[in-house]
């Protein structure tokens, strides 16, 4: 395909890769029509039609559906109309968040993007109340277009332009905080089309002329170094370009090019490299768990400690649990496209660190930022992998030694050992107990790494640890324990870390709400009212300056959840089968509310399957019912894919994964039915793709324990354990 | 030597190596990246394609074995997104990241094609080699039903 092809069909998917036949192109020469560019959001041309730019990346979680339904509420447009466009980092969004992370794009974007839409309909308003020479209160903003209500005259937006862009921007505009048209409601994707006729385009379709294609062989152990190979022999195989050491990812390696994938890939299978292996080569994740569980028996940074002095304990009880690492494993495994040339770089990637794959690759090629232009592709899946950009700059530094643009792809075996991985975590927890059992004193103990990718700029404390919230679960315990102690030892590991949905959360919360649950039952306690014991006094919690628990909120929901997933009633018996329910609930970063409760059903044999989990949420006032059920369906079942078939094990300095044979990941036999509830609230709303995650496996335990008596304080749970348990 | 296959309805010849899988051809050679590279081992369907109408990974497939055979891919599936599956897709509002839908959808047009009216366990067992990792199936289970549905009354109706 030539290249103007390539960026026409681009266009169809609304990515607008706006490039020339002769190199770079910057955004804003290329947006240089005649309309009204109300700010770095919103330009509306004189046709009418409205061109949106998009701030985040979209990875599965809907932005590209979600944010045009934000801006068309105030802009009083239909947001099945409005054309997308993916901003490239240039001048014109300096000021503006690209980076797409935190289950942060509806949170971030529901005040400045409203206003932005709200200031351009202001705009407009203005323009042809002064247009008809009639008080701007008499006409309102419909449909695309300024009505004077009093006459029913009407001018569409696109008339407007020539007088609206010369208008001063409006220095406060009211929002529509209530009665919403469209906010609140059930909206499809807007781009499906585009993913049912394969005509999306993600990272790995970006085609361009000359354009070549390369893999990386990569190292036998962590921290290894490729010391000789044979580039002369690979060189003369049919369709391989060059041959260009790599060293900008995790892990350095020998990178081949060629006239398709798969030459490459047949070149990387003829690349004879010798390796000098380093000091990674020794690390055992089994060695490594022993390290996390040592830890958790002597004191580490004290993030929190609260309550009062406990008073003496009429009894102990401890437990432990174990969150082994986890993988990504998106779809579409990782890749980028780049081109190097006179000083400039063109970056095609599915990213969600826009921003960061700009300063990277600027830094690495020794140019100015603003020489690289970065163009977010659509993801093939997100979940924290593509935040880190060590693909980008394995592509820019190939790029850097060639003179054609090149594709770097990953195959699924580098994916599943290269990447960065959530790290494993150990969790003690010791309650002691008052004269009915009850808990007056808990220490949690938690043992993980930090995450590699954002090493410290100085020496932790524990004060810079709570300033993080870190450990996320932990140092934000939403319960009344009496005397709270919560204590965090990173423990380092040659493995590379970094967010995995739901970060920091997963572990812990595994851990704290089983516990919970085993505190209920030596008490003798539903699990839900000893929760709800806990929860009192309902008082708000301010942790440092920026954190508030709000326990009213939650207790609120515990009720709605006990009602809702009818708690109280009998399961219905399922021939030969145990069955039971699991609770679990948790606050995320002071603002999403959720519980989780797993309904499970077990055999003799110790087969158990999840058959549905419920979900009761209060994620602030909803925007898109469709879409955070979308988000809940998905967030759950990436968490029962960790509780299931997750866990990466690594030996030799090497993950012991290799493809999608050792399972990792869920399909659609082991699947849940998964329940969403989605409470009322006018509070700002709150994040939700990660937020489902962590509960899945505390409450998925919890209900085998109320089906079999037996406790899960590791994962994967497999059939095997509950038999020998 | 060049094979010749139909493609999506259309003859097509390549000048490739006979080894080269189909998914490559289609992607690098022909410039057709519907269709997907997943995993590269027929473990994950992102790159499913029907070849004379069965279901078949065209990662592990190599193009010598595809000469003279009909092959359709997710954009030949229909004129406009208009086949029953691709409509119910949409309905039940399937896609997240959409990386794995091209598979999905044909690995599902194939399994209506031999059982128009599926029960679940068919769905289990004609859709377990696909992976969404965005967690999509409780939406492709429903669809398939849906699809099920209207393709049984367009077939009344007719």
């Amino acid at each position: 395909m030539q290249r103007r092809e390539f960026l026409k069909s681009g266009a169809a998917t609304g990515l607008c890769l706006l490039a020339s036949e002769t190199g770079v192109l910057t955004w804003f020469e290329a947006q240089q029509s005649a309309g009204f560019r109300a700010n770095a959001y919103i330009q509306i041309g004189a046709a009418n039609q409205i061109e949106f730019w998009l701030t985040r990346c979209e990875m599965g979680q809907g932005v590209r559906t979600l944010l045009p339904l934000l801006l068309a509420e105030e802009l009083e447009v239909d947001p099945r109309t409005v054309h997308l466009h993916q901003p490239i980092t240039s001048p014109e969004f300096k000021e503006i968040r690209l980076r797409t992370s935190g289950s942060s794009s509806s949170s971030e974007t529901w005040e400045p993007l409203r206003r932005a839409a709200a200031s351009a309909r202001e705009m407009l308003i203005d323009a042809a109340a002064k247009q008809w020479g009639v008080e701007r209160k008499t006409c309102k903003a419909r449909d695309g277009a300024v009505l004077h209500i009093p006459t029913g005259r009407r001018l569409n937006y696109g008339s407007l332009t020539p007088s609206a862009r010369v208008l001063p921007v409006p220095k406060e505009v009211a929002l529509n905080s209530k009665d919403f048209r469209l906010l609140g409601g059930r909206h499809r994707r807007i781009d499906s089309l585009d993913f049912v006729t394969g005509r999306a385009e993600y990272g790995m379709d970006v085609r361009l002329p000359g354009m070549k294609y390369a893999v990386i062989s990569k190292p036998p152990c962590f921290g290894a170094t490729a010391k000789s190979w044979n580039a002369d022999a690979v060189k003369e195989l049919p369709g391989v370009a060059d041959i260009v050491p790599v060293s900008s990812g995790y892990a350095a390696g020998i990178a081949v090019t060629a006239d398709s994938a798969w030459s490459a890939l047949r070149g990387r299978d003829s690349l004879q490299v010798s390796w000098e292996k380093g000091s990674g080569e020794s690390f055992s994740s089994d060695e490594h768990y022993q390290k996390l569980r040592q830890a958790t028996t002597t004191e580490g940074f004290l993030v929190r400690h609260d309550g009062p002095p406990a008073p003496e304990a009429h009894g102990l009880f401890e437990a432990s649990y174990e969150w082994p690492y986890q993988v990504h494993a998106p779809l579409e495994p990782m890749n980028c496209t780049a081109y190097v040339k006179g000083g400039k770089c063109e970056i095609w990637a599915p990213t969600q660190a826009p921003e960061e794959a700009q300063q990277k690759a600027a830094k690495l090629l020794g140019i100015p930022p603003e020489n690289v232009t970065v163009r977010v592709t659509l993801m093939g899946g997100g979940f924290g992998r593509r935040l880190f950009t060590d693909y980008v700059q394995e592509a820019v530094e190939i790029a850097k030694s060639v003179a054609y643009p090149v594709q770097l792809l990953w195959t699924r075996e580098d994916d599943m050992r290269y990447g960065h991985f959530n790290p494993a975590s150990f969790n003690r927890f010791v309650a002691k107990l008052g004269p009915d059992k009850r808990p007056v004193a808990l220490l949690h103990r938690i043992a993980t790494s930090d995450l590699s990718i954002y090493p410290p700029s100085s020496p932790p404390t524990a004060a810079s640890y709570a300033e993080d919230w870190t450990p996320w679960g932990g140092y934000d315990n939403p319960y009344n324990f009496g005397e709270l102690t919560v204590d965090y030892s990173p423990i380092a590991s040659p493995v590379p870390t970094g967010p995995w949905r739901s970060v920091e959360y997963p572990g812990t919360v595994f851990g704290r709400e089983c516990f919970i649950d085993e505190l209920a039952h030596q008490a003798g306690v539903d699990p839900i009212a000893l929760r709800m014991e806990l929860l009192k006094p309902a008082n708000i919690v301010a942790l440092g300056d920026d954190l508030r628990l709000d326990r009213p909120r939650l207790l609120q929901l515990l009720e709605a959840a006990r009602e809702i997933s009818k708690w109280n009633e009998p399961l219905p018996a399922i021939a030969g089968r145990h069955t039971g329910r699991g609770f679990a609930c948790n606050i995320y970063h002071g603002a999403t509310h959720m519980a989780q409760i797993a309904q499970v059903s077990v055999d003799g044999g110790g087969d158990f399957r999840v058959d549905r989990i419920v979900c009761v949420l209060d994620v602030g006032q909803p925007l898109n019912l469709l879409g955070i059920e979308a988000q809940v369906e998905s967030a759950v079942t990436w968490g029962l894919a960790a509780v299931l078939k997750g866990g990466v094990r690594f030996a030799k300095g090497q993950s012991l994964l290799s493809n999608f044979v050792d399972s990792a990941v869920l399909r659609i036999k082991d699947s849940t039915q998964v329940e969403v509830h989605v409470l009322p609230s006018t509070m700002p709303p709150s994040g939700l793709g990660e937020q489902p995650v962590p509960l899945v496996a505390p409450a998925v335990a919890n209900a085998i324990f109320a089906a079999t008596g037996k406790r899960v304080r590791r994962l994967p749970i497999s059939a095997a354990d509950l038999r020998a348990a | 030597m060049a094979i010749t296959f139909t493609l999506n309805g259309k003859s097509q010849s390549v000048d490739v190596s006979p080894d080269m899988p189909l998914l490559w051809v289609l992607r690098d050679t022909l410039n057709m990246t519907g269709t997907k590279f997943g995993c590269g081992m027929a473990l994950c369907g992102a790159c499913t394609v029907h070849i004379n109408g069965e279901a078949t990974r065209s990662c592990i497939t190599p193009i010598s074995n595809v000469a003279g055979k009909k092959v359709t891919t997710i954009e030949g599936l229909s004129a406009d997104g208009n086949h029953p599956v691709q409509k119910a897709w949409m309905e039940e509002d399937v896609p997240q990241c959409g990386y794995c839908q091209s598979g999905q959808i044909m690995s599902a047009a194939a399994l209506l094609s031999k059982k128009p009216n599926p029960t679940d366990s068919d769905i289990d067992d004609a859709m377990s080699g696909n992976i969404c990792r965005c967690g999509t199936y409780q939406r492709i289970r429903k669809a398939i039903h849906r699809a099920a549905s209207m393709a049984g009354k367009a077939h009344s109706a007719a």
